[in-house]
């Protein structure tokens, strides 16, 4: 009972600030746009319908699962070294090594992707590299497409990656390795066969999570992709702005919600799963 | 007379943590004959388990050398060094099943399936265990998985078995047996083996030496009645077993003046301050005025200040000219405590022998 108390301003601020809208956001949805662009007061499951009905809706989908399937898979991966690397690190420099590696996440993402249109550009320091030493005569396009979209996803994805993996491998017993060790495990077998395992839980977690950021980002698909990548939130930005269809793009806000919530509710069940067998 | 070839041999082993003044392990040396069963018994931060680790290669000593059957292992890798390792926590793999742990370390020895299966099972069934091979640690009891941990480590015909406080995580009442069922089994079986201990009775019980250890270092190492009848340094008297200290002046002959006594001694340490130790259950209780027994060569007049009874045990604690002594009996036994209240006359009397003399510090 006191919990809830203690949580009222913010339980009030999360009503005011997020349900609320969220709620306005619905009813538009159930509008009707007109033939000359403007929004008539309706209760309509058009736009839904319209939506569903369209081929790029499930193309859109598609591409936004894949783009931010692989790109949470890839940050997993490389986060794991870097959450084994805290967990073996000395107490005293584990802070400092946990905080390097989300030390991404102090740094606006705007910053951040600008910094990677300079190294990834038709001009970027990789492309200057390749054809300075002769390489390449052509640049190599790694950005406004899928790659540099994916290459800023991970980057940005990472960090996070990295937190819930230092958290989910810091409850494995470091003994359970040693054990293997003097078993006859070298190194190889002992992570093969103990550490990576033990890990999969957290390695799921961390995934689930990138997953749900990847497929609701907006800035990296829109500023890497430069106009050619189409996601959802991109088309959610379209439909509402250069379209006008309001209610078109609230009713993609809500499926892409509704899909969120459920890879949130796996996530909360896998988690679940893995203090279980901690 | 042949002489025993050392199957463990510890030379100077030394090991410092970053950050600590003292070292963990300071110095530590002993040879360990094959099939013998050692236990490092000291208080906690003695460097009784980093002294462990160290053999099995889990850490690496700063200097020193580590020699098994006469070949150094001091720089082979704990996967290198077949050595059998209980860890205090038992260190069960979460994922697999009891058969499965069992089998782990015949996997990585490249042994075929069918082979290792049979061996696993002959394993638990070494421990009792042979109808659980399929539980996971998680439905096992705590003696169970201790029992598992055990079949893991043995099932690789170790060279040598260390265990770290094996018993530490039982209930008290499970302990005594286990202890009794794996020194049973590592005699039955031969293994050379080292065991940590902070619990006296379990290292007497389960050891042919013991390595009294103290702030990394071996204050004695001999076998378990040498340890508890003759403690050859002053910590030993007072970490093992219970003692009544007594400090005073030893004169010439042995004699320890202590208070208004002079108490007969076998020291052969020169005149000057010392202190003894003389452990309740030496100590013989007469009614005031009763003459010793033969070799009871040292006599106390004192007063009962204290009666505890236990059941099986009775202590008396009593003021004397030499200081506050503890006398321990048999409560069925044939000494007159019965009808003793504090405040009450007696008489105690013990060995010279009895008196572990030590210069005083």
């Amino acid at each position: 009972m006191t919990g809830w108390l203690l949580a009222a301003p913010a339980l009030a601020v999360l009503a005011v600030a997020f349900l609320w809208p969220m709620a306005g956001l619905f009813r538009i949805s159930l509008n009707r746009t007109t033939e000359t662009g403007a929004m008539e007061a309706a209760l309509t499951t058009e736009s839904y319908a319209k939506l569903l009905g369209d081929s790029f809706t499930a193309e859109l989908a598609w591409n936004t699962l894949l783009l931010a399937g692989s790109s949470a898979a890839v940050a997993t991966v490389l986060a794991l070294p870097v959450a084994l690397m805290v967990r073996a690190a000395s107490p005293r420099w584990r802070g400092l090594l946990a905080l390097l590696g989300i030390a991404p996440l102090l740094v606006s993402a705007t910053a951040r992707l600008v910094g990677w249109m300079a190294i990834l550009g038709d001009q970027g320091l990789i492309n200057a590299m390749l054809m300075g030493s002769g390489l390449r005569d052509t640049p190599l396009p790694l950005i406004n497409n899928w790659t540099g979209v994916r290459i800023g996803l991970v980057e940005s994805l990472m960090p996070y990656a990295v937190l819930v993996l230092i958290a989910g491998l810091g409850r494995l017993d470091p003994r359970l390795e040693e054990a293997a060790a003097t078993l006859g495990a070298g190194r190889a077998r002992t992570f093969l066969r103990v550490t990576l395992p033990l890990a999969a839980p957290a390695l799921l977690a961390a995934w689930l999570l990138t997953l749900v950021l990847g497929l609701s980002s907006f800035i990296t698909p829109r500023l890497m992709g430069g106009g050619r990548v189409f996601v959802m939130a991109t088309e959610i930005y379209d439909l509402a702005l250069e379209y006008v269809d309001w209610p078109g793009a609230a009713a993609l806000a809500m499926l892409l919600l509704g899909a969120l919530v459920l890879l949130m509710l796996l996530r909360a069940v896998t988690t679940r799963g893995a203090g279980r067998r901690a | 007379m042949t002489m025993a070839v050392a199957h463990l041999r510890l030379a100077g082993l030394v090991r410092h943590y970053a950050g600590s003044p003292s070292a963990a392990v300071d110095g530590i040396s002993l040879d360990l004959p094959r099939g013998a069963l050692l236990a490092l018994l000291g208080p906690s931060g003695c460097g009784k388990t980093t002294t462990l680790r160290i053999i099995a290669g889990l850490e690496v000593p700063d200097s020193g050398t580590i020699q098994v059957a006469g070949r150094d292992v001091t720089t082979l890798p704990p996967h290198q060094r077949q050595m059998g390792v209980v860890f205090q926590s038992y260190a069960l793999f979460p994922h697999m099943s009891a058969s499965g742990n069992v089998a782990f370390g015949l996997e990585m020895r490249g042994i075929s399936r069918a082979e290792r299966a049979r061996r696993a099972q002959a394993a638990l069934e070494m421990v009792g265990l042979g109808a659980l091979g399929a539980r996971k640690p998680r439905q096992l009891s705590g003696g169970q998985q201790q029992r598992v941990a055990l079949a893991r480590a043995l099932a690789i015909e170790p060279d040598l078995l260390l265990l770290d406080e094996p018993l530490s995580a039982l209930d008290a009442k499970l302990r005594e047996g286990v202890r009794d069922e794996i020194r049973a089994l590592q005699q039955r079986l031969g293994t050379t083996t080292v065991f940590v201990t902070h619990d006296q009775t379990e290292a007497l019980a389960m050891a042919d030496l013991v390595a009294v250890m103290n702030a990394g270092r071996i204050e004695q190492l001999a076998a378990p009645e040498e340890i508890f009848e003759r403690p050859a340094t002053r910590f030993v008297a007072t970490f093992v077993g219970r003692a009544a200290r007594l400090r005073g002046q030893l004169e010439s002959g042995g004699v320890l003046r202590c208070g208004g006594a002079a108490l007969r001694s076998t020291t052969a340490l020169p005149p000057g301050p010392a202190e003894a130790f003389l452990r309740p259950h030496r100590v013989r209780l007469l009614r005031p005025g009763q003459a010793p027994p033969p070799g009871y060569d040292n006599t106390l007049d004192a007063q009962l200040l204290r009666r505890v009874y236990t059941g099986e045990i009775v202590v008396l604690e009593a003021d004397t000219a030499a200081g506050p002594l503890t006398a321990e009996m048999h409560a069925d036994g044939e000494e007159g405590w019965h009808g003793l209240a504090p405040g009450d006359a007696l008489r105690l009397a013990f060995r010279p022998a009895d008196l572990a003399v030590f210069r005083a510090s």
